[in-house]
């Protein structure tokens, strides 16, 4: 029995020396591959390892471009590769566009988050929605004491964090596994497994799915189109949105890297000289950006299909261009 | 999980070391002391109110009152659906010590004892519930060995395993509650929360189970593949068998005994009706003061009633005939009662409206 509990413990140890070396290459090809980067299941488990691997590695031979959002960002029903972030990189191929939206996921997550990777990144995409953040966040990234309280989140017990942050200096595996399962997966391996499941079961079948089998999509009317205002005005602070709006614009013009927001028209509360007035103090960092999608486009009233998603991303990457 | 929290294993790390290097007079002082450190760091001030109830069960006199005020605290935090680090456990092993010693079933309680028992860290996150003479046997029998460490270990392992692999990957299939819209889906989500309440509860009984182990303190086995049970009461043998002897010794044989003191002595099947949906909706009320659970209990409670009047009610020469106990009635009983057990979960997983609808759903009978 001893032999044996030496024996296990002498294979970890011996294991744990390749982990470094193995999440280096299991990384480089997750984040900086050419697959489509979104977080499996809508799952938020991946923002952690993705914001880890983006502030370790600020240097890119890649422009990074960073979305935010909800479920219109993340692409609600649709394959990763059809949401707006992935048509995007499409049309954008010399960028490595990530799509770190999540279903329900606030402005005030998009802004903590982009705290952190600010230095990693040169173009976030942050929609406008709600204004709180996610009660998880902190157990994900660092979030200061300041923001704890205004975002109303709890802190990670210090005492734990302490003994992960000392046992994680001997045990690479213990430091690491999240980062390992991100890496690999593209979340955790619970929610991997669970996704996939179908395919395994149809493995072990010997059963070939038909990949390429195109879904139904109601065909779709009506024009999608972008526009930022312009009229200066007044800059307004009389929410909490508004005010992560601006904190995030002075943050990107004090990191000289810029933020678009975008408001799809049915959530966008503030008129267009509020708008206006936002994009001219905040030139060229920071700029709102209105996008107008009528329903006949979508499948559900909000919701975009393939094409009205691509019609989106070329619509923002036209703005840009033109800019 | 606090199980896999690094204060948890830090803590017990070092009741661990305490434990094995102590002379063993002192063993049942290091788990007490250890496992008041625990509940300090995981329930803050509440320790003092497990403290003070242990004390009170302490004293003889007192412990009447203990008593009571632990069935008062355990109503008012399942009523208030914030129940305390593992206080439904505790509530029901505080008054195991009490009954039994009102019975004599217990004669000598030793302070540094029951401190062990009522704060041992290991089975006051899911149970086993535990008796207190058999825990103070184990602690002083307990026999530190590598053998003890490697299968402590083995179960650890075996319950994280289950629990990480298993029943957290069922648990994504059971989320889809949220947006189910067939029969078919209905039944799937149903059946996977089957079987991950089993894996899930089963895991941290086998961790509480393997943690007693590398003490070499042997804890009682909660889980004993329940799905296999061919009939509802063979299955409340083998699930969370803990609770089901508390409650078969200190609620069921009681409230039976005392009904046979009634006139209700002429009918016994009335009797053993009544003692099973009196205890089941206990059972379903130690789980939560909500409609749910008590439906549950009740559910419970009234299939034990129907096979009990099954049982004494079917004839002999059916009884007695050999395709009674074959291996095809065998499958359909274990089979049967896995199904009545599944369908019983849907209140228990869902608020009641919602566990309407989903029954609704699984039996067609839904717009």
């Amino acid at each position: 029995m001893k032999r044996r509990l030496v024996l296990v413990f002498l294979w970890l140890i011996a294991i744990d020396q390749a982990v470094p070396l193995l999440l280096e290459h299991l990384e480089r090809r997750h984040y900086e591959g050419t697959r489509t980067f979104r977080f499996e299941n809508s799952d938020l488990f991946a923002l952690g390892p993705l914001v880890q691997y983006l502030r370790d590695h600020p240097q890119h031979a890649h422009r990074r471009v960073v979305f935010f959002g909800d479920s219109m960002i993340f692409g609600y029903f649709l394959k990763p590769e059809e949401a707006v972030p992935a048509q995007l990189q499409k049309l954008q191929p010399d960028a490595r566009v990530y799509n770190a939206a999540v279903n329900g996921q606030e402005i005030g997550t998009s802004y903590l988050v982009a705290k952190e990777i600010i230095d990693s990144v040169d173009v976030l995409y942050v929609e406008v929605v709600g204004g709180r953040a996610n009660p998880l966040l902190p157990s994900l990234i660092p979030v200061d004491a300041s923001d704890l309280r205004r975002f109303h989140l709890e802190e990670p017990n210090r005492v734990e964090t302490r003994l992960e942050s000392w046992l994680g200096r001997v045990w690479h595996l213990y430091a690491d596994n999240y980062r390992l399962q991100a890496a690999l997966f593209g979340t955790s391996t619970r929610v991997f497994v669970y996704m996939h499941k179908k395919d395994a079961l149809n493995a072990l079948r010997g059963f070939v799915a038909n990949a390429s089998s195109p879904e139904v999509w109601p065909a779709i009317q009506g024009q999608i189109s972008v526009r930022a205002p312009r009229k200066p005005g007044q800059v307004l602070d009389r929410n909490e949105q508004q005010r992560i709006k601006n904190d995030l614009a002075m943050l990107a013009r004090a990191h000289h890297k810029r933020v678009v927001f975008v408001e799809f028209e049915w959530t966008n509360n503030a008129t267009d000289g509020e708008d206006a007035a936002f994009n001219a103090a905040y030139a060229p960092y920071a700029e709102t950006v209105i996008v107008h999608v009528p329903p006949s486009v979508t499948f559900d009233g909000q919701h975009l299909v393939p094409v009205s998603s691509a019609a989106v991303a070329a619509a923002l990457a036209a703005h840009e261009e033109a800019r | 999980m606090i199980f896999t929290e690094l204060r948890f294993v830090a803590l017990f790390l070092g009741c661990w070391i305490s434990f094995h290097f102590v002379p063993r007079n002192y063993r049942p002082a290091v788990l007490a002391f250890w496992g008041a450190a625990f509940y300090l760091v995981y329930a803050g001030p509440f320790s003092a109110v497990v403290l003070a109830l242990a004390l009170l069960t302490f004293f003889r006199r007192m412990s009447w009152i203990a008593a009571i005020a632990t069935v008062a605290l355990l109503a008012y935090f399942k009523l208030s659906l914030l129940v305390p680090l593992g206080f439904s456990y505790l509530a029901f092993e505080l008054l195991h010590v009490v009954l039994e010693r009102r019975r004599g079933g217990i004669e000598n309680v030793s302070l540094v004892d029951l401190l062990a028992f009522v704060f041992f860290a290991p089975a006051r996150i899911a149970g086993p519930i535990k008796r207190y003479p058999e825990f103070v046997a184990a602690v002083h029998d307990a026999e530190p060995s590598t053998e003890n460490v490697y299968a402590g270990l083995l179960r650890i392992l075996f319950g994280l395993s289950k629990k990480f692999f298993l029943a957290d990957i069922l648990s994504q299939t059971v989320a889809e509650s949220a947006w189910v819209s067939s029969t078919k889906h209905a039944w799937v989500i149903v059946f996977a929360y089957s079987l991950q309440i089993w894996l899930d509860f089963s895991a941290y009984s086998d961790i509480a189970i393997g943690l007693g182990r590398t003490l070499g303190i042997v804890l009682p086995e909660n889980f004993r593949a329940p799905y296999v049970a061919k009939n509802i009461r063979e299955f409340w043998e083998r699930w969370h068998i803990t609770l089901s002897r508390w409650v078969r010794d200190y609620v069921f044989t009681p409230a039976g005994r005392w009904l046979f003191g009634t006139p209700l002595r002429r009918v016994p099947i009335a009797i053993a009706v009544i003692s099973y949906v009196v205890t089941f909706t206990i059972v379903g009320a130690w789980h939560g003061l909500t409609p749910g659970f008590l439906l549950w209990g009740v559910y419970h409670g009234a299939l034990l009633s129907l096979y009990h009047v099954v049982r004494v009610k079917t004839p002999a020469w059916i009884a007695d005939h050999p395709w009674y106990d074959s291996r095809a009635v065998r499958l359909a009983s274990i089979a049967f009662t896995f199904l009545c057990v599944t369908i019983g979960w849907v209140p228990f997983m869902l608020p009641l409206p919602k566990a309407a609808k989903m029954l609704a759903l699984m039996f067609g009978i839904h717009r």
